[in-house]
């Protein structure tokens, strides 16, 4: 019989980089090895860190219709735009009263006890202030956060991530994106993971043969080509969520989580949160928004049923799962952003749909979000305040939202190095401030080594377990 | 993601051709032997010689694949597109989605064992730059055949125009972008805009919101589009519909055909790129007009071009291939042989034969490649598209209309490298069903060292030297185990070992570049 190699004999090297993130939780998982020297225990700072999930709703959703208007001269001109397609005040299929101005679509109706709790916010009138009605080129230019421009070769997160002075040295796990292909606000980050389902997650060989391909594997994957640097993440993701026994997740508080991906996403990242191996920025995507014909109203249709209601019952079991069973503690410094490439055209179409627009709606949930508000200035929907005589306008700069989501929770104040040209930023006040001002790096300490103390509210909460 | 700069020794312009202006080899049968027998006394000559060849499919004979296709059953492939509607549309309880799956199937078939195969590697391409999501139950799903049978396979290696045209009238695109219930009444613009954005001109073509007037070049030459542009458009592409029988066609007119409405269509003058279309024109002249004036867009030369040229050649193609093919698709966009002499040119140029190692098969390429390489007999069953279908790239499956990527940072993340990597274990241990692999019965007898197995199998499979010593090393280390390398090894050792070596060939980073 040939030798064996033992799959664990090339775990260990990754297994000690994991313990020294996450203390000595992992340990006690399929990385023991008691030949192995014990892992060294290290300021446990991952499960005090911010996290920020980014959702994006492929296809440009009808903000209009998921935060009408419900009173004054703009219900007007909103009804009188959308004689099919309007949400009602009143009856059948009506709009959620907000603040007597704005209505929330009645599919959204899971999410409203947050916003009456004050954890979710709503900001309107918000978008990519450049003149494009292209989804490509709009979500292109949102992710790459570079309005005008798609050479960045990077994304937004992508230069927080590498800008960010308070991230520990090396973090396994930083970045994913739920749903199998990574996301362009990640582009050139070499090491964001694209994940659909951690049960699945699995290479599955001949039991006799399957460890010592693997340890063959990996060594082919070592080396300096680029198909060999994105392999080796790959393999040490395999190993990593092997290791952590997915398969007998159950989610906290009863939470139910929608069937489909957009779910499915959600919940791997609620897993990925708890296990924490430091998770600290995932996006997800929820795709079929450009409803040119047959949207739908308040009461039926593919835009109630099958956009919103998943969207909303998914968003509602992550923040339930994230709040309970566990000190209420993941979802405190959880931050979730709802974003779109662009609204849709104030007036229907003769399908009983709507063309690609221009100003949005962000939703922002969490336990940072001072929520039970709509942010953000209204332009009103007279004919002479439309963008380009037939859209909602943008009054606020979505690098505006996530640039105050960037200094308030996760403490990167590089906003030049993030958005390159955005200036004048000044905050909406829609999240609560963990970091009242910028905090310097002290003298003799290098970034990667100095961890700013965390004043976040309910930092000094047991964290879980 | 974003790489550094690699520097792989160039491979024999055979292996750069066969993995690139096809799927991969198939040994024995189309593999870079095929290459190397064409006639001409020098790698160029063979090249253009083999692109001959492959440029006339019609000329070359495919009873094989054809056999098999016969074979396989796919009862709808044959059926008119009134056929389909009748029966895979209209008909109580139709199996709306078994045109789609039969097309499905048909393809990888091709793809695998088609002696066309620069031929099928351009049809895949056309069906992404079209791209359809053709699960749909409505139009699309039932309609598949004639999308796949009489738009993109008489055209994918014939003119663009004609292409396009065709495209427009196919009721599958009508219905996914929209244009079968553009009117006159009520515009909608979905169909307008992404024949502009993603079918033609392309996005770096877009200027934009702002006036026709203020495009520099206006009117004689505008360099680019606007929105100003796309409503124009979709004014013109009212009435283009299709038969379906509903209100307020009568329900006679229900053959699943393009058909023009006159009583929808927008008779007024209208602007487009420029150009004055006048009032009450004849039937369908506005919109094969707004196809003219976007064929005739030194814009769509260059967008195609360059697209064209990601596929054979790399990611970020050089300049000045992108600009020898767009010359040569513009100075011929009125010829029958158009895109043939397009690839033509990038297949001949020296950029084809100079580059290597930056480009990754896609999941589908690279699925099709492994196939290829182990001569599996291989039949499309269900199994097969639950395995397959992990690899996130199902055929006609993309839903958004710009069709799956043809860059690196799409496919290089974990999860695309775990699922090319199951699919490696699962296709060498013979787990899915009606897909057989024999690596033991490939292997002539007399080989019986590790050194000499694995020499014969990257040979094989690559027709190169991996790209480091190290690397076979590593696989000889797992196919030797415990003897030495040219220790003659026990028959039944062998036999254990060598599907499990190859699975390991196909998982390495040389397998999957091109």
């Amino acid at each position: 019989m040939p030798k064996t190699i033992s799959r664990r004999s090339f775990l260990v090297g990754c297994a000690g980089a994991i313990a020294a993130l996450a203390g000595s939780r992992l340990t006690s998982l399929a990385f023991y090895d008691p030949s192995a020297e014990p892992a060294i225990p290290v300021p446990n700072a991952i499960n005090s860190a911010e996290r920020l999930i980014v959702v994006f709703l492929r296809g440009g959703w009808d903000a209009l219709n998921v935060v009408p208007p419900i009173a004054g001269e703009d219900r007007g001109h909103y009804e009188s735009a959308r004689p099919r397609l309007k949400i009602p005040v009143s009856g059948a299929g009506a709009a959620i009263n907000l603040n007597g101005q704005f209505g929330l679509h009645p599919a959204m109706a899971p999410l409203f006890p947050f916003y009456q709790a004050k954890k979710l916010a709503l900001i309107h009138a918000v978008g990519l202030q450049y003149d494009t009605r292209s989804h490509f080129d709009a979500m292109q230019y949102i992710e790459l956060g570079t309005p005008g421009l798609k050479t960045a070769g990077t994304g937004w997160i992508t230069r927080h991530l590498q800008t960010a002075s308070n991230l520990p040295g090396t973090l396994l796990f930083p970045a994913l994106s739920a749903g199998g292909s990574q996301a362009s606000s990640l582009l050139g980050y070499n090491d964001a993971v694209a994940m659909n389902n951690p049960n699945s997650f699995r290479l599955n060989g001949h039991w006799q043969y399957e460890d010592e391909q693997r340890a063959a594997l990996r060594d082919l994957y070592t080396g300096d080509i680029w198909l060999q640097t994105a392999g080796t993440e790959a393999l040490n993701m395999i190993d990593t969520i092997e290791s952590t026994n997915p398969g007998n997740y159950i989610p906290a508080n009863g939470a139910v989580y929608p069937n489909g991906s957009f779910g499915d996403n959600l919940k791997t990242i609620a897993q990925l949160i708890k296990m924490q191996i430091g998770l600290h920025v995932a996006t997800v995507d929820l795709g079929g928004w450009d409803t040119h014909e047959q949207q739908g109203d308040g009461s039926t249709g593919y835009f109630a049923t099958n956009l919103l209601t998943p969207l909303a019952q998914g968003l509602a079991a992550f923040y339930k799962d994230l709040d309970g069973g566990c000190g209420s503690n993941f979802i405190k410094r959880t931050t979730v952003i709802v974003m779109s490439e662009f609204g849709r055209r104030l007036k229907e179409n003769a399908n009983r749909g709507t063309d690609h627009g221009h100003g949005s709606v962000m939703l922002a949930l969490g336990g940072t979000v001072k929520g039970g508000a709509v942010y953000g200035q209204w332009p009103g929907l007279n004919n002479a305040n439309l963008y380009d005589g037939a859209d909602l306008a943008i009054t606020t700069d979505y690098r505006r939202i996530l640039s105050e989501i960037l200094t308030r929770r996760l403490g990167n104040f590089n906003l030049s190095a993030i958005f390159p040209g955005y200036t004048n930023y000044a905050p909406l006040d829609f999240l609560l401030n963990a970091y009242p001002d910028p905090t310097p790096i002290p003298p003799g300490l290098d970034k990667k080594t100095f961890l700013p103390a965390i004043n976040a509210p309910g930092a000094s909460d047991n964290l879980c377990p | 993601m974003q790489f550094q700069q690699t520097n792989l020794s160039l491979p024999a312009l055979a292996v750069i051709t066969i993995n690139r202006a096809a799927y991969g080899p198939q040994p024995g049968v189309f593999d870079y032997a095929t290459f190397n027998a064409m006639p001409g006394n020098s790698d160029a000559e063979k090249l253009a010689a083999f692109v001959d060849w492959q440029l006339y499919p019609e000329a070359i004979d495919d009873s094989p694949c054809n056999g098999r296709i016969a074979a396989a059953g796919l009862s709808t492939l044959n059926k008119s597109l009134p056929q389909l509607w009748a029966d895979h549309h209209e008909a109580p309880n139709a199996d709306r989605t078994l045109p789609v799956e039969d097309v499905r199937s048909a393809a990888f078939l091709r793809a695998i064992y088609s002696q066309r195969q620069l031929y099928e590697v351009m049809v895949n391409f056309w069906h992404n730059h079209f791209n359809i999501y053709a699960w749909d139950y409505a139009y699309a799903s039932s309609t598949w055949v004639h999308y796949d049978r009489d738009v993109i396979r008489p055209n994918a290696l014939g003119n663009f125009r004609t292409l396009l045209g065709a495209v427009a009238k196919s009721p599958a695109m009508l219905f996914y972008l929209d244009n079968y219930i553009n009117q006159s009444g009520g515009p909608n613009e979905n169909w307008a805009r992404e024949v502009f954005e993603l079918h033609t001109l392309g996005a770096e073509n877009y200027l934009g919101v702002m006036h026709q007037g203020d495009v520099p070049g206006y009117p004689s030459s505008p360099v680019g589009y606007v929105d100003e542009d796309v409503y124009e458009a979709t004014r013109c592409f009212t009435g283009w519909r299709v038969a379906d029988g509903e209100w307020p066609l009568p329900a006679n007119i229900n053959n699943g055909e393009f058909y023009y409405y006159d009583q929808w269509h927008d008779r007024f003058q209208k602007t487009v790129l420029g150009s004055l279309i006048f009032a009450n024109g004849a039937a369908m002249t506005d919109g094969e007009h707004v196809l003219d004036l976007l064929t005739n867009h030194q814009g769509t030369s260059r967008f195609i071009a360059r697209k064209l040229c990601r596929r054979l050649i790399a990611d970020n193609p050089p300049q000045n291939v992108v600009d020898a093919a767009a010359a040569e698709f513009y100075a011929n966009r009125a010829a029958p042989d158009q895109l043939k002499r397009v690839i033509r040119v990038i297949l001949l140029s020296p950029e084809f034969a100079s580059t290597w190692g930056e480009k990754i098969k896609t999941p589908f390429e690279v699925a099709v490649g492994m196939l290829r390489g182990l001569n599996a007999e291989f039949n499309p069953v269900n199994e097969w598209w639950w395995n397959y279908d992990d690899m996130q790239q199902s055929l006609f499956e993309r839903r958004p209309p710009d069709g799956y990527p043809d860059e690196r940072a799409g496919w290089v993340n974990s999860t695309a490298f775990l699922s090319r990597w199951q699919m490696s274990l699962s296709i060498t241990e013979n787990w899915i069903d009606q897909c057989v692999t024999n690596p033991l019965g490939l292997t002539p007898g007399s080989l019986r060292t590790a050194n000499a197995i694995v020499d014969f199998w990257i040979e094989r499979l690559l027709g190169r030297p991996m790209f480091t010593p190290d690397q076979r090393k590593r696989i000889v280390d797992f196919m030797r185990g415990p003897y030495t390398a040219s220790f003659e090894l026990s028959p039944t050792y062998i036999a254990d070992h060598i599907a499990r070596m190859v699975a390991l060939i196909l998982m390495s980073p040389d397998f999957q570049l091109r």
